[in-house]
């Protein structure tokens, strides 16, 4: 088979005088009809990888090795000439559609724009293809709306027919599933497995080992990346059942769908320290539920799926009360502290004051609440967090720790209930395997009821005692 | 991400920094900013110090010696009525600089407190304060200044109530956009459910978030504020004769600039200055 991309000795460095290696040199082959799938936790520099590889890295790293197309070499192009390549033979996908589209402009136009200007159609006959495009990926209905009005997975279908207007035979799609949920992950991998079949060449950089598990079916290559280095590489089945890197075993384990089954516990539960009956709750018109009824009991792990925007993490946040029903009522036990009834935000970063070291803010929590300052270093060890952290402002920590230190928080405040919020769904496969487990453990330990919302059914499978599944 | 962070911590470093240069480690303020600041210290400097090095009075005519150059005896030459140079300029600065300050604590004051208030409690409270801030911004600021100058001219006092007036919005403008986004943020959900209250969210959250807004806005509203008192001086609507005031010192020196053009120069290119360091420690934001 021909290969249409060589890639030798690829690497990224900062251009300071000592220049930090950003990805250390990598080695591949494209080849048509035979999908590349770079798969590794956040923060590994894949995306520096796909961005070497367009020509677009920010101006302060520069790539060195060489890439072959046709027997040029990509890297020895003046830029000029390699952006005349963006669209037409090379294309990528962006991480985050809604902010690659154009918010004031309607999809279709968008489109449409591309034909004309990439590839040069009359504006007639473009947006005639653009219509024909919208159709294909079932957005006729949506023809004329702006992104901003468009679900995640809607946007990511318009963008990807905006980067392929061009006819491009190389795609590159850097973490194409990123914050969608299982239903529209796999409407974008169809659309990517697509683009394999039509026009050959398919590079896809990603952190889910799903989405490379169905992209395998097309047979192709994996290739396991961690801290810029690729640790193993091969033909997609053998690396996915059978990994021969130690890193690339964990990787794969920590996948939800091989963690453990859960063991039931069938002990008589006691009585519930938090209940909603027959609740009812409408959001912008849409009714997200209707006469509800739930209800957790001390150390219970009950889990919530669903796709995104169906009211999962309204559903917890009334139970906390930070949300009214508009019918029906929450209880809580009248024995416990409001300030026992705590919660886990999907984005770590974003439940810290930036501004402040780990240690000013729980000191803070601690002279606030006249807790016993000394039940912090023990905490930090049961949860395996480094005392030097406390020195750190939240930007300085990674998230998988910062999401411990969300957790040692709350348990500081002895919670009776937790709702964690999609605690994991922006950590990395090993990260959130650790994570999970340790909230399942802690919650039994600890007698709390922990309410655990995600959109990933593997993972509240393998680790929740009872499910609950809401729909659209 | 490593890409992300990596670039951001760059672009800031687009200026030579402190840091760079080897000076106060760890704290880096943008050179600009830095030249700003120092140019400001030399200027208070000049216009408090002075007093104390010079015998010259700002208010003693001396009719024998009027429109002297810069010599010994009269470092900076004398004006049309033989006044001290020196002694007047170093009067005028200290007048716009204390206007500057005064004006921008009274305007940022009620500024901050509006605008936390409109950002946080939201509903009526909000469409009240905003309502009015519309309205002050419907009226030219400079108008609004002149009316009061109209109606008690000549009065210092009149002149700052007028610029405090109209700055305040801004400030109220900024602060509440900001609260209102960090009110809904998970952050601060988080601070309350752990039973905070809102002065530790206005102290840990809200102000290290806006302090550096609030700054840049201070340092552009010191510069506001000494134009509006000169321009009005130079019109002879703002602070009148003798007083020693930049504007007013312009329009006095002007019918004399064919005779003695270093004397104009002088409040020129102090009041030039002047806003100039207000506006360097202000500073753009390199992006």
């Amino acid at each position: 088979m021909s290969i249409v991309m060589d890639v030798r000795e690829l690497s990224v460095t900062t251009r300071s005088p000592t220049p930090d290696i950003l990805v250390h040199p990598i080695s591949f082959s494209l080849k048509a009809g035979q999908p590349l799938t770079l798969l590794g936790e956040t923060g590994s520099g894949k995306s520096l990888l796909a961005q070497a590889l367009m020509g677009n890295l920010p101006r302060e790293l520069q790539a060195s090795g060489q890439v072959f197309v046709d027997g040029v070499d990509l890297l020895q192009l003046p830029p000029r000439q390699r952006q005349r390549w963006w669209g037409r033979r090379m294309a990528m996908l962006p991480q985050e559609p809604w902010h690659a589209l154009d918010p004031t402009m309607a999809i279709d136009q968008q489109i449409s724009e591309g034909y004309r200007l990439v590839a040069g159609l009359s504006a007639q006959q473009a947006e005639e293809t653009a219509l024909v495009d919208l159709e294909q990926l079932d957005l006729k209905q949506v023809e004329g709306y702006l992104p901003s009005e468009l679900s995640g997975g809607m946007a990511q279908r318009a963008a990807f027919a905006a980067a392929r207007t061009g006819a491009a035979t190389i795609v590159i799609a850097d973490e194409p599933t990123k914050g969608l949920d299982n239903a529209r992950r796999d409407d974008v991998v169809r659309l990517l497995a697509q683009a394999a079949r039509e026009q050959g060449v398919l590079l896809t950089i990603t952190h889910d080992i799903a989405v490379a598990r169905q992209l395998s079916q097309l047979g192709g290559d994996i290739m396991i990346v961690k801290s810029g280095k690729c640790m193993e590489h091969g033909p997609a089945h053998d690396i996915l059942d059978n990994p021969a890197s130690d890193y690339g075993q964990r990787l794969l384990a920590a996948d939800p769908q091989s963690w453990p089954a859960v063991q039931h516990t069938q002990r008589p539960l006691p009585s519930p320290i938090i209940e909603a009956q027959s609740v009812t709750k409408t959001r912008g018109g849409k009714l997200l539920f209707q006469d509800l009824s739930l209800s957790l009991s001390p150390g219970e792990i009950v889990g919530i799926t669903g796709p995104s925007g169906c009211g999962k993490s309204t559903l917890g946040d009334m139970l906390l009360g930070l949300v009214k029903p508009d019918r029906g009522k929450v209880c809580r036990s009248n024995d416990y502290s409001p300030r026992r009834f705590q919660k886990l935000y999907q984005d770590p970063p974003a439940a810290f004051s930036p501004y402040w070291t780990m240690g000013t803010l729980l000191a803070d929590l601690c002279r606030l609440h006249r807790i016993e300052h000394r039940r912090i270093p023990s905490l930090l060890k049961r949860l395996e967090l480094h005392p030097d952290l406390l020195g750190r402002r939240p930007d300085a920590i990674s998230g998988g720790e910062l999401q411990r230190f969300a957790i040692l928080r709350a348990l500081l405040l002895d919670p009776v209930f937790l709702f964690a919020d999609e605690p994991t769904s922006r950590l990395d496969p090993i990260t959130q395997q650790e994570t999970i487990a340790l909230l399942v453990e802690l919650a039994r330990e600890r007698h709390c009821a922990l309410l655990l919302v995600s959109h990933d059914e593997a993972l509240v499978q393998h680790s929740c005692d009872r499910q609950i599944a809401l729909h659209h | 991400m490593m890409a992300s962070s990596s670039s951001t911590e760059r672009h800031s470093r687009g200026l030579p920094t402190l840091t760079r240069l080897g000076l106060l480690r760890g704290l880096s303020v943008p050179f600009g900013r830095l030249i700003g600041l120092v140019m400001l210290l030399l200027l208070a400097a000049f216009a408090w110090l002075t007093p104390h090095l010079s015998t010259a009075e700002p208010y003693r005519q001396d009719l024998m010696a009027t429109l002297l150059p810069p010599g010994s005896e009269h470092w900076l030459g004398t004006d049309h009525l033989g006044r001290s140079l020196l002694a007047r300029l170093a009067d005028a600065v200290r007048l716009s600089m204390g206007l500057a300050l005064l004006s921008v604590a009274s305007a940022a004051i009620p500024g901050i407190l509006f605008g936390i208030v409109a950002g946080w409690r939201g509903g009526w409270c909000d469409r009240l304060l905003s309502t009015l801030a519309d309205c002050i911004l419907a009226l030219p600021g400079l108008l609004l200044v002149l009316m009061l100058a109209a109606i008690a001219p000549g009065n210092f006092w009149t002149l700052y109530v007028g610029i405090a007036l109209v700055l305040w919005v801004e400030y109220f403008r900024v602060v509440r956009a900001a609260t209102q986004t960090l009110a809904a943020s998970p952050q601060v959900q988080a601070s309350r459910l752990l039973g905070f209250g809102r002065w530790y969210i206005i102290r840990r959250h809200l102000w290290p978030e806006l302090a550096p807004q609030v700054m840049t806005l201070a340092a552009f509203g010191a510069a506001t504020a000494i134009l509006a008192v000169s321009s009005l001086g130079f019109v002879s609507i703002g602070l009148k004769p003798p007083t020693a005031e930049l504007g007013l010192m312009m329009t006095e020196l002007f019918p004399y600039y064919q005779e003695a053009p270093w004397a104009l120069a002088q409040p020129v290119i102090v009041l030039f200055l002047l806003v100039l360091s207000f506006q360097l420690l202000a500073g753009s934001e390199p992006k």
